[in-house]
């Protein structure tokens, strides 16, 4: 039976690498997609995380994850927070989300006081200085060399071209910056921003800290920025509904192209399905003789498609700041996706052909 | 001896639009084991039909046919396959050899459906019927690098590598020349005589059908002469 499916394979080069394409379709799909999300989630909040500050205090309708450019929080709450016990140091920092200048996904600019930024953080301006008017910016070390930009370099901010001031290390926070009153300028938002970062006297006490400055200053949001996370792509409550659109046109594309090629095949090969039923061969056979099929054609779609989305993956990182991760689970849910496109696609055609009229089948031309 | 194959009133209706069509109208015969048979009669007389029900192809409306002692003509589609994995040959006239598999491959397949999933013919068997069939260079050729003739007994080698209790042949020189015609004809011959296998024919050309030792004769759905 198994030189019969790969003679069959080899026979029909244009059908196999229509199928194949169809199939690695799919599991490019699904594997850039979320190797996407979870790349871009992860190297958020890894970069968030490296902020430094260990609470974070907002406004109900903005907050450290939200891709908004909303500028909600008075920066004189900031003089309030330092007065409460255990509190260090206060940071406001303001945020506006673009797109991402290569046209891939969005980028964050933060407007930041440099000054308290940089005692919170530990980032220290490596090449050029700290900017000095609205129109420059400071970006991390990993955006000058992904973007190749350099100081005085310039970059789009706002539809502007801003001047690349400096060049700053390690990464925290968005990786593009700019003075927060800069930032409040652009978006008309005078003395606001988006969160105040608050770095306290004693790490092991800041539930205390958090509690006094809930009770301080009620109906604010008030986190740990150590709870910051998103567990599983797919656990994040918008990303949900679109890794789930993913997996299903992943599905439903992949079935479609199987189904019409073996559909295709097995009306070619009527006489052939004639003849393994004059050789006395069960429904069960001729089922799983097209179920191999599609099954081999299946897996070698599903390799060629790893393998391109892998290509794909490393050349997206080296050419965008867009950072992807290929996380084993939905490696694994890409090929059994790929796969089960295969098995389902030619559940239809291989019944089809199991249920035939052997003297008819015989008899086609 | 008792018969390899009986049919007793043997009736075969097809439906044509709104027309009955009786294409067998009662059929009486038997065959021993190891006889050569050839089954005679002018188109539309119901000699392929016969084949058919007799290779388990299609099931009867009226009648029984007995297969080594198994009643066809009672059994589901399922086990009639099966029967036909055990215990029938087929030849076609236009041979009906897988295109995409080498001769080898394609007597792989028939021994793989046979054993369901396993080879069940041994290495004497298979060098006897390939030596009897003078196939022994031909197999690793593809059907379209075979002559008409040399696909033909391909098939034949193909019908008879499992041993089973009856080949039947649909008409197996109707799309050779008349060389090729007479070696597949001498080769079937051979295979009755030596191997002792019990061989049915069907065919209108009365040369082809002289080989058998036993010639049935055909008209309008029964049979008109048995000689």
């Amino acid at each position: 039976m198994d030189s019969l499916v790969i003679s069959n394979i080899r026979q029909r080069p244009m059908r196999t690498l229509i199928s194949v394409i169809g199939v690695a379709l799919g599991v490019i799909l699904v594997a850039l997609n979320t190797g996407l999300v979870e790349g871009i989630l992860n190297d958020r909040l890894r970069r968030e995380q490296g902020l430094g500050a260990e609470i974070e205090f907002s406004r109900k309708s903005g907050g450290v994850l939200s891709p908004q450019s909303i500028m909600s929080v008075d920066t004189r709450y900031s003089d309030r927070l330092k007065q409460i016990p255990g509190v260090a140091i206060v940071t406001p920092v303001g945020r506006h989300v673009q797109s991402g200048n290569s046209g891939l996904g969005f980028e964050v600019v933060e407007g930041i006081d440099f000054n308290t930024y940089s005692t919170i953080s530990g980032i220290q301006i490596v090449e050029g200085r700290i900017f000095q008017t609205e129109d420059e910016v400071i970006i991390d070390r990993f955006k000058a060399q992904q973007n190749r930009l350099k100081v005085g370099s310039s970059i789009q901010v706002f539809g502007k071209n801003l001047k690349v001031a400096g060049i700053y290390a390690p990464e925290a926070g968005s990786r593009t910056k700019i003075s927060l009153g800069a930032l409040q300028n652009y978006l008309a938002a005078p003395n606001k921003c988006t969160s105040l970062m608050i770095k306290v006297d004693d790490p092991s006490k800041q539930e205390e800290v958090q509690k006094r400055i809930d009770a301080a200053l009620p109906g604010n949001v008030v986190v740990l920025r150590r709870d910051l996370s998103f567990g599983s792509v797919g656990s994040v409550p918008g990303i949900k509904g679109f890794v789930r659109a993913v997996l299903a046109l992943s599905i439903v594309v992949s079935s479609l192209v199987i189904l019409l090629a073996m559909y295709t095949t097995i009306t070619e090969r009527t006489r052939e399905i004639g003849i393994l039923k004059s050789l006395g061969a069960s429904k069960r056979y001729i089922i799983a003789v097209i179920e191999k099929e599609a099954i081999t054609i299946s897996f070698i779609g599903v390799l060629v498609g790893l393998i391109v989305a892998f290509i794909a993956g490393w050349g997206i990182e080296k050419n965008t700041t867009l950072q992807i991760e290929f996380h084993w689970s939905w490696i694994l849910t890409a090929g059994l996706i790929g796969l089960g496109a295969g098995v389902i696609g030619a559940i239809y055609p291989a019944i089809r052909a199991a249920n035939q009229d052997p003297v008819k089948a015989l008899a086609y031309e | 001896m008792s018969a390899i194959l009986q049919t007793e009133n043997l009736v075969m209706t097809y439906r044509v639009g709104k027309v009955d069509v009786q294409a067998l109208r009662g059929v009486n015969m038997s065959i021993a084991p190891g006889e050569f048979v050839s089954i005679m009669g002018p188109s539309g007389c119901g000699k392929s039909t016969l084949l058919h029900i007799l290779g388990g192809l299609l099931k009867p409306t009226r009648g029984t046919v007995i297969v080594d002692g198994e009643d066809l003509a009672a059994m589901t589609d399922a086990a009639r396959t099966d029967l036909r994995r055990r215990k029938i040959g087929f030849v076609f006239q236009r041979f009906n050899l897988f295109p995409t598999l080498t001769a080898e491959g394609n007597l792989r397949l028939a021994e793989h459906i046979h054993g369901n999933g396993k080879r069940t013919s041994n290495d004497k068997t298979r060098h006897e019927v390939l030596k009897l069939l003078r196939l022994e260079n031909k197999m690793s050729h593809k059907p379209l690098e075979l002559s008409g003739g040399e696909q033909q007994r391909v098939a034949i080698a193909r019908a008879i590598i499992n041993r089973p209790a009856i080949i039947l042949a649909d008409e197996p020189t109707g799309n050779l020349d008349s060389e090729n015609s007479e070696i597949v004809l001498n080769m079937l011959q051979q295979l009755n005589r030596e191997l002792k296998q019990t061989i049915v024919i069907i065919t209108h050309n009365p040369e082809a059908a002289a080989v058998a030792a036993r010639i049935i004769e055909m008209r309008d759905g029964v049979i008109v002469k048995d000689h």
